[in-house]
């Protein structure tokens, strides 16, 4: 295995344990991650990954294209179910059989084709499944006022919270999923790629949004390909190379040249 | 230097309007033109008995079609409607001329079996993963088969119930009772489509499946449900032709799948999912129903309807798809590139 570093070591067979571990150590992990694999049938496109992250912490995930990235926060969210492996919220194992679950234990995330519905207004797709009714009658009114209060919470300049998603710009549509993703108390919030439609402005809301929401206690898992945003809101940073995790580094202790020889697998020389 | 910022004004709610509307007041256009033109050229047209009898003769695609505005903003199709319709009419005769229970025991027994026929397909649909076009094709000939089969081909008379009859053929102030059951369930279904959490879970699921499972809907449960509501309304419908005609039959309902899809379609909701209004369908199946009417008070041929009516909507579903999607503007077309 090619990719092994000179602090790791083969933990099993097509498993890697990561190098330079960092965890706080007293702290029961918001979530935790044991030995995760996953096959879309020949691809292994998970071989054994651990993760642990704690609350009020921001985690880097970095990797190249088709590393894992997206599959494991997948999976974080119930979006996939492991072929192997535990996840542990706050200490305690559980099973997400599918998005509700993960979603019933405050676990929301913010996907990269964005999960929007089209169809439906800006309001509707903020309120999402948890829509706010009496009697299972729809109360608008009261969305209403608490999608602008949401929005104006980010700074999200949208005119008209009942037109349709259809008619949105890019990142506009980017700003919604977002807020939908973070208004509604998360503990572990994931974000995928959320800042690659967005413009300069949008993205340093995003990044405050980060340090605010982990000033509250919650636990964040990044995506992104920005690695310079990475400096401004984490505080560990998990390389994936060809579905494992083949470092941990805390931000403190790394440099963007060292991310990226362990992005592109030339981690051996740092 | 200063720096001038200003905000985009906001466009016209007029325009906002329009665009958001354009499908039904399209067909709501297009409704009239006929309703306008068929007065002129047919006297017996625009009077209050013939108008009775138009809302009276599409009181059955209504019901149905209102069901089946639910299935197509799925994405999903329902074939199988005409059959069941069949069916529901077939075996109510059959339990009403056997007298094996009071008639609206009878009643109730056909919505539960038009409910549990439309789970069944709904089930292969949405937990097997089978295109809805196919299990309702399946559908469509099974259904007519076992209704076929159980008739043997003949014609079952209904016995003199005058409660059951009243169906089909009563009055409630001047206004015959299957179009008061078609106007309510056509309501009925236009505040559970857009002002309950099902409807809305219809729509999300029609417009992006995945996002809505990975919202937390039950997104499987909802497809099946769809079907189911076209069971039940396919029975209500087989019941009002039962009763309306005093007998039942294999043969009832032939096509009817066929105007059915066509009042939804014609009503802007689209094939793709997502998008459908319950107005628009209503006003699709009346325009269906006023076109067949006109042509034969102009003593065209009965023939020549079927013609008119397939046009009609391959004109619609083309404005459909090529005018009322992103590069149509109301006030002044965009140049050609």
């Amino acid at each position: 295995m090619s990719t092994q570093s000179q602090h790791g070591a083969i933990a099993g067979p097509g498993g890697v344990m990561p190098s330079g571990s960092e965890s706080a150590p007293g702290m029961t992990p918001r979530i935790s991650l044991r030995g995760i694999r996953m096959s879309f049938g020949s691809i292994e496109a998970l071989r054994g990954v651990d993760l642990d992250v704690y609350p009020g912490e921001c985690v880097g995930l970095i990797g190249d294209n088709a590393a894992g990235k997206s599959t494991l926060t997948k999976i974080i969210s119930g979006t996939y179910v492991p072929d192997a492996g535990t996840i542990a919220v706050d200490g305690e194992e559980v099973r997400f059989a599918n998005p509700a679950d993960a979603r019933a234990r405050h676990i929301e995330m913010v996907f990269q084709d964005l999960s929007l519905c089209d169809h439906i207004d800006v309001m509707g797709n903020l309120f999402l499944g948890r829509e706010v009714a009496r009697w299972s009658f729809l109360d608008r009114a009261t969305m209403k006022t608490r999608a602008r209060a949401m929005l104006d919470d980010l700074d999200i300049r949208i005119p008209r919270l009942n037109a349709r998603v259809e008619k949105l710009s890019g990142g506009q549509r980017q700003a919604i999923a977002i807020a939908r993703a973070a208004s509604f108390d998360p503990r572990v919030l994931i974000m995928d790629e959320p800042t690659s439609a967005l413009a300069v402005a949008e993205v340093e809301a995003v990044l405050r949004l980060i340090n605010t929401l982990k000033a509250r206690g919650v636990a964040v898992i990044l995506i992104t390909h920005r690695l310079q945003d990475l400096f401004e809101v984490c505080d560990r940073i998990a390389v994936m190379y060809e579905g494992t995790k083949v470092a941990e580094r805390a931000i403190a202790k790394t440099s963007l040249e060292d991310l990226v020889k362990l992005i592109v697998g030339k981690g051996e020389a740092i | 230097m200063s720096v001038q910022y200003t905000e985009r004004g906001q466009g016209s709610a007029i325009a906002d309007f329009l665009s958001e509307h354009a499908q039904v007041l399209s067909i709501a256009g297009f409704f009239i033109v006929c309703v306008v033109f068929f007065s002129v050229m047919a006297s017996a047209f625009l009077t209050p008995v013939n108008l009775l009898n138009i809302l009276r003769q599409a009181a059955p695609i209504l019901v149905v079609a209102v069901a089946m505005t639910f299935v197509i903003i799925t994405a999903g199709i329902d074939l199988s409607v005409g059959s069941q319709v069949a069916l529901i009419n077939a075996v109510a005769a059959i339990a009403l001329s056997g007298g094996w229970l009071p008639w609206p025991f009878v009643v109730l027994a056909m919505l539960a079996l038009g409910a549990l026929i439309g789970l069944f397909q709904g089930w292969f649909v949405a937990y097997q993963g089978i295109p809805a076009f196919i299990v309702t094709l399946a559908g469509l000939s099974i259904l007519r088969g076992f209704a076929l089969y159980l008739t043997q081909g003949y014609s079952i008379p209904i016995p003199d119930l005058p409660g059951f009859l009243f169906i089909g053929r009563g009055q409630i102030g001047g206004i015959p009772f299957p179009v008061i059951v078609s106007v309510a369930i056509a309501v009925l279904g236009t505040v559970v489509l857009s002002r309950t959490v099902y409807g809305r879970r219809v729509v999300a699921t029609g417009s992006n499946t995945e996002a809505a499972r990975r919202a937390g809907m039950p997104a499987r449960g909802t497809i099946a449900s769809v079907y189911m509501l076209t069971g039940i309304a396919s029975a209500v419908a087989g019941l009002l032709i039962a009763a309306r005609l005093g007998s039942g039959s294999s043969n009832a309902a032939v096509g009817f799948e066929l105007q059915v899809i066509a009042a939804v379609v014609l009503g802007g909701t689209s094939l793709f999912g997502g998008r459908g209004t319950i107005l628009g369908t209503l006003l699709g199946a009346l325009t269906i129903a006023v076109i067949g009417n006109g042509l034969i008070l102009m003593h065209i041929s009965p023939f020549f309807t079927q013609i008119v009516t397939g046009t009609i909507i391959l004109i619609a579903i083309w404005l459909n798809t090529r005018i009322f999607t992103a590069n149509f503007r109301f006030g002044g077309k965009r140049r050609k590139g």
